[in-house]
C-alpha cells in the first residue's frame, strides 16, 4: 500500500523536497552570517561596555530575506490546499477511487495509509520549515525579542506543525466532502484564514490570564524582561481608560509601547508636549494618570506554542474522523 | 432455478435503493448461476443499471432487502473484494500513471495477481506499457482497464458497460476475450449495455430493469423459448390472456400484435404464432413501460 502511495505522490514528494533544499540553503548560508555578524557585535560591545542599545545599532539580515520568512506562514496553506485537497478529490472526481477501492484492501486501510503519509509529509515539511526559521531568526530573537509576536510566533516553534496537520487534514476532509478539486482547494484556504485569525486575534490573547504592569510617568517604565507579548496598553486617568484614538488623528505620545493621542490628555498638559517632556510627565502624574499594560511574560513563550499546537491537533483528529466516515460510509 | 450442480454465484432478494423519496432500484430479486455471462439491461442513461452492479460490488449499500455475493453479502471486506472483479462505466485509471504502473498498484493491493496475463495481452493488443495512461486512446484504456479486472482472477466479473468506447472491431475482441476469460472456468461475469447486438453474441442469461424494476431474470434460451409474438387480426383478445401473460399489445385498426409469455398451446386459429428474438423481447419489455421510467420511479416513491 506504501508503495502504492509513494507511486502516486512522488511527483509531489520531489517537488516539495527541491523547495525545502533551496529554502535551506539560503536559510543557513544566511543565517551562519546572521550568527556571525550578531556574534562580533555582542562581542565588541561588551568589551566596551556599551551592549545596552545594541537592537538600535544592529541591523540584521535584509527586508527581502525577512519577507520570505515572513511568508512560510503560507507553507501549511499550500501543503493543505495542493497535496491534502487533491488527495480524495481527484479520485473522487476522476473515479479512480473505484479502481482503488475494488482492489482486494479495505477502504479503511486504503484511507489510513494515503491520509497517514500526508499527515506524515506534512509534519515533515512544516517541522522542517519552522525548524529553519527558528534558527534563522534566532540571533533576531535575542536582539529584538519579537519571537512571541503575533506573525513571528506563527512561523516558529512547533505551531507550525500542528497548522500543517491541520491544513492537511482540512483538505483531506474537503475533498472527500466535496468530491472536486478546486472547490476543496478554495475551502481549505478560505477556512484556514478564517480560523487562523479567529484563533490568533481572539484565544491566544486569552490562553492563560495575562499579566498587567502599572507605569507611572515619572520614571522611565521597567518593562517586563525579555520576549513578552503585550496584549494590551493604554493610559489611565481620573476619568478611567483614556481612548488610544481619536477620529482627526493629530499628534500621540508613545510611553511604554502604550500609544496615546495628544487631543485626548487634559488641556493643561497638552501644551507642554511641545516644551518639555518632562514637565509633561509630571503634569499627567500629577493629575493621577498612569500607563498600564496587560501582557503574556516571555517564561510563557512555550506553553503558548503547547496549547496552540495542541488546539490544531484536537481539530486535526476531528476532521479525520470526519474524513473517516464519511469515506467509509457513503456510497464509493 | 439453481440447481445444487449450478450454484448461484450471486443472489438477492428484495434488494432496493432509495434517494430521499426517489426509488432508484425496486425490490430486485435476481439469480445468476456460475458461469453465466449474464447480460444487464435497462433504460438508456437513468443509472439503474450502474446501481445495481456498484450494489453488488459492495460500493453503493442498499436502503432495503438484501444480497448474496459469492456466499457473502457485498461489502468492502478485503475477503469479499478479492472475489469481484469491478469495472466502472468510466474506466477509472490513474491518467498520469503508465500501464506499467497500474500493474504495480494492482499487485501491491492483490493478495491474487497475475501481473504477466495483463504484460502479455497489452503486448499482443500493442499497448505501450510504459507510456501515460492520459495519452492512450479510449479503446487502448478499456483493454487495459479489463486485463487489469482479469489480472485479479476474480470468481465474478462486474462490468459496467465495458463496451461503449470501443469501435466494433475492438468491441468484437474484448467480448471475444470476455468469453474466453469465463470460458476458461469458475467465472461469472455480468455485463451492462445499451447494445442488444453485442450481448446476444456473447450472452446467455439476461436480466431486464424496467422502471426501476427486474422484469425478467433467467437464461437466454429458456426465456425466448417462454415467449411468442401472436400476430392477428384486430379482435377480442381476452382468451389468450387468460391463458397466457400478455407482455406487450399493438392494436392498430386492422391487425394485433401480441407478444406473450407461457407454453400453453394458443387455441385461436386467427392468430399466427411466431419466435421472439432478444432485441425483440428486450423492446416489449421497454415498450410496455415506455410511460417515462423516472416518473413511475417518483410515483412508486411517494
Amino acid at each position: 500500500m506504501t508503495w502504492v502511495v509513494w507511486r502516486q505522490h512522488r511527483n509531489q514528494a520531489y517537488f516539495a523536497a527541491a523547495a525545502l533544499a533551496a529554502f535551506a540553503v539560503l536559510m543557513v548560508v544566511t543565517g551562519r552570517q546572521m550568527a556571525w555578524q550578531y556574534q562580533s557585535a555582542l562581542t565588541s560591545c561588551t568589551a566596551s561596555h556599551n551592549c545596552g542599545n545594541l537592537a538600535n545599532i544592529l541591523n540584521l539580515g535584509n527586508p527581502v530575506l525577512s519577507l520570505l520568512v515572513t511568508l512560510t506562514v503560507a507553507v501549511p496553506c499550500l501543503l493543505g490546499m495542493f497535496w491534502g485537497g487533491p488527495l480524495l478529490a481527484r479520485e473522487l472526481e476522476t473515479g479512480t477511487s473505484q479502481f482503488a477501492w475494488t482492489q482486494s484492501v479495505s477502504r479503511r486501510r486504503w484511507l489510513t495509509v494515503e491520509a497517514g503519509w500526508a499527515l506524515l509529509a506534512a509534519a515533515a515539511w512544516g517541522g522542517a520549515v519552522s525548524a529553519l526559521v527558528t534558527w534563522w531568526s534566532s540571533p533576531e530573537n535575542a536582539l529584538n525579542h519579537q519571537n512571541f509576536q503575533p506573525g513571528q510566533f506563527d512561523i516558529q516553534g512547533i505551531v507550525p506543525v500542528g497548522y500543517a496537520l491541520f491544513a492537511m487534514a482540512l483538505g483531506i476532509t474537503a475533498g472527500a466532502l466535496l468530491r472536486r478539486t478546486l472547490p476543496a482547494l478554495a475551502v481549505t484556504l478560505g477556512f484556514l484564514i478564517f480560523l487562523r485569525i479567529v484563533v490568533a486575534d481572539f484565544l491566544r490573547p486569552h490562553y492563560l490570564t495575562a499579566l498587567t504592569r502599572t507605569f507611572s510617568f515619572l520614571h522611565p517604565p521597567a518593562l517586563p524582561e525579555g520576549s513578552y507579548w503585550q496584549v494590551s496598553g493604554g493610559v489611565t486617568g481620573p476619568g478611567g481608560l483614556v481612548p488610544a484614538s481619536t477620529a482627526h488623528g493629530g499628534p500621540s505620545i508613545t510611553f511604554a509601547g502604550v500609544n496615546l493621542p495628544v487631543s485626548n490628555l487634559p488641556s493643561a498638559c497638552q501644551a507642554l508636549m511641545f516644551q518639555n517632556p518632562r514637565r509633561l510627565a509630571s503634569c499627567l502624574a500629577g493629575r493621577g494618570y498612569h500607563a498600564v499594560i496587560s501582557y503574556q511574560p516571555a517564561s510563557r513563550y512555550w506553553a503558548f506554542q503547547g496549547i496552540e499546537t495542541s488546539i490544531f491537533m484536537v481539530l486535526t483528529a476531528a476532521l479525520l474522523a470526519a474524513t473517516a466516515i464519511v469515506v467509509l460510509r457513503r456510497d464509493a | 432455478m439453481t440447481g445444487s450442480a449450478d450454484p448461484a454465484v450471486i443472489q438477492t432478494r428484495g434488494l432496493s435503493k432509495r434517494y430521499g423519496k426517489v426509488a432508484a432500484l425496486s425490490d430486485a430479486t435476481i439469480t445468476i448461476p456460475e458461469g453465466r455471462i449474464s447480460a444487464l439491461i435497462g433504460p438508456n442513461g437513468a443509472g439503474k443499471t450502474t446501481l445495481l452492479l456498484r450494489l453488488l460490488a459492495g460500493q453503493a449499500r442498499p436502503t432495503g432487502g438484501e444480497a448474496s455475493v459469492l456466499g457473502s453479502p457485498p461489502g468492502q471486506e478485503p475477503a469479499f473484494l478479492a472475489g469481484i472483479g469491478f469495472l466502472a462505466q468510466e474506466i477509472p485509471l490513474y491518467r498520469r500513471l503508465s500501464a506499467e504502473d497500474h500493474i504495480g498498484i494492482g499487485a501491491h493491493l492483490n493478495s491474487r495477481w497475475d501481473s504477466e496475463s495483463v504484460r502479455d495481452r497489452l503486448e499482443s493488443l500493442g499497448i505501450p506499457l510504459g507510456q501515460k495512461v492520459g495519452t492512450l486512446s479510449g479503446g487502448q484504456r478499456a483493454q487495459l482497464a479489463l486485463a487489469l479486472t482479469l489480472a485479479k482472477r476474480p470468481r465474478l466479473l462486474l462490468l459496467d458497460e465495458p463496451v461503449a468506447a470501443l469501435d466494433p472491431l475492438a468491441r468484437r475482441q474484448f467480448l471475444a476475450h470476455l468469453a474466453e476469460a469465463v470460458a476458461g472456468g469458475g467465472m461469472t461475469a455480468v455485463l451492462s449495455s445499451h447494445l442488444i447486438a453485442d450481448l446476444e453474441r456473447t450472452c446467455d442469461h439476461l436480466i431486464l430493469l424496467a422502471a426501476s424494476h427486474v422484469q425478467l431474470c433467467g437464461d437466454i434460451d429458456t426465456l425466448l423459448a417462454e415467449h411468442r409474438v401472436l400476430i392477428g387480426p384486430a379482435k377480442d383478445t381476452t382468451a389468450i390472456e387468460r391463458d397466457h401473460t400478455l407482455v406487450q399489445a399493438v392494436r392498430t385498426a386492422r391487425q394485433t400484435t401480441l407478444l406473450i409469455r407461457g407454453n400453453k398451446p394458443v387455441t385461436d386459429p386467427a392468430f399466427e404464432a411466431s419466435d421472439v428474438g432478444l432485441e425483440e423481447l428486450v423492446l416489449g419489455y421497454m415498450g410496455q413501460h415506455s410511460a417515462p421510467a423516472h416518473l413511475t420511479a417518483i410515483g412508486e416513491g411517494q
